[in-house]
């Protein structure tokens, strides 16, 4: 089922709480919410936990969701979406380990020259922040203000962090640089 | 600009925000303009990564959820209420000769939670207020809006299973002081936002 499969009617439906339009709605999006939250976090439990938090959220609050047509619904689910993988990268079990990895992101990762990996498994080696930040900017379109502001965090705060994930991913990919 | 362009001078200028130094270097410098390609390149690939599909159906689960929700409720606005006010009504006739040994205590536990299922009610009662009047919400505080509503309805779905399947009045007492806890930290959120943004 695409996005596009849910229109007016369905999105009314799902609003009034018909349970079998909210079941067509996650059939709809669970890909793209699923996709997201396993770039997001470092595991495939996460991204599933994430995907379940999301459609219970979106099970709730879609009465008070107040766009039109499929657009702007695919923009809604996808932000609760970003906030379930977010909240998991700042409070869950990787707290300690996202902060080693931020204290190890400050100084050359040497380790990371000539690996040579394939972008997935490049992409799994940024810390959690980093990988939030490059995958929510580069790939989903957000701004550094959006970010910020779903993080909590400041504008220089996501530059810096996708100015590193960039340097990493360089590295590992074993690309020769200039910078 | 003397010195190549740093990726954070690059990635501003692929942003549309770069600076008149790094744009002007950029014309005259092959090894950055390369640079820059490929940082293209690599968003090219990232965002050609295959979408991907979840290992299991998460949607049952999901519906367990709302279903419960929805029956809690229900139930907190009829029968829950009922029950604890019949309970703390033979705590008040006090019938000599029902409870004889430990009624204190098990009246006392009926009259906890009694109060704890009213504070709930008077705590839902202020959220509702005091949500009308919360307007503007930073990204950190509404996570932790959202991360409180997770958990109180996943206490609401407990307190629900809880019933259905006649748990100890111990059992339900703790759930209900957790339902009490998260409540009040939910209300101080949205207390504390309202007055942040000078209510």
């Amino acid at each position: 089922m695409t996005f596009a499969a849910l229109d007016d009617v369905a999105i009314a439906r799902a609003k009034a709480g018909d349970l079998a339009a909210l079941e067509r709605l996650y059939r709809a999006y669970e890909g793209m919410v699923y996709t997201l939250a396993r770039r997001m976090c470092r595991s495939a439990e996460d991204a599933e936990d994430v995907l379940q938090e999301t459609f219970f959220q979106v099970c709730r609050s879609i009465k008070s969701f107040r766009g039109t047509g499929g657009g702007s619904l695919t923009a809604w689910v996808k932000r609760i979406a970003a906030s379930k993988a977010l909240m998991r990268v700042r409070y869950a079990k990787y707290r300690e380990t996202d902060e080693l990895h931020e204290e190890t992101d400050a100084g050359v990762h040497d380790g990371d020259v000539g690996l040579g990996l394939d972008l997935e498994a490049a992409l799994a080696r940024l810390s959690d922040t980093s990988r939030a930040v490059v995958w929510l900017h580069d790939v989903e379109g957000y701004t550094h203000e959006e970010i910020a502001e779903l993080m909590g965090k400041s504008v220089s705060f996501s530059k810096s962090q996708l100015s590193r994930a960039h340097a990493r991913l360089r590295r590992m990919l074993g690309e020769e640089s200039v910078c | 600009m003397l010195r190549h362009c740093t990726i954070q001078e690059m990635l501003d200028v692929r942003d549309g925000e770069g600076s008149v130094a790094a744009l002007r270097h950029l014309d005259e410098c092959d090894q950055c303009r390369q640079e820059l390609e490929r940082a293209h390149q690599r968003v090219a690939a990232l965002k050609a990564l295959p979408s991907l599909r979840p290992p299991r159906n998460r949607w049952s689960a999901v519906r367990d959820l709302v279903d419960a929700e929805r029956r809690q409720s229900r139930w907190i606005r009829s029968g829950w209420l009922s029950l604890a006010a019949a309970a703390v009504a033979v705590f008040l006739v006090g019938t000599d000769g029902v409870f004889q040994t430990g009624a204190d205590e098990e009246d006392a536990r009926a009259a906890e939670l009694q109060a704890l299922v009213d504070h709930v009610e008077e705590l839902d009662e202020a959220l509702g207020v005091v949500r009308t009047r919360t307007r503007a919400v930073n990204g950190l505080t509404a996570l932790t809006i959202a991360d409180l509503e997770d958990q109180i309805a996943l206490v609401d779905s407990r307190i629900d299973l809880a019933r259905q399947m006649s748990l100890s009045r111990e059992d339900v007492t703790n759930l209900w002081r957790q339902r009490v806890a998260l409540t009040n930290a939910l209300v101080s959120t949205h207390v504390r936002q309202v007055s942040s943004v000078g209510f």
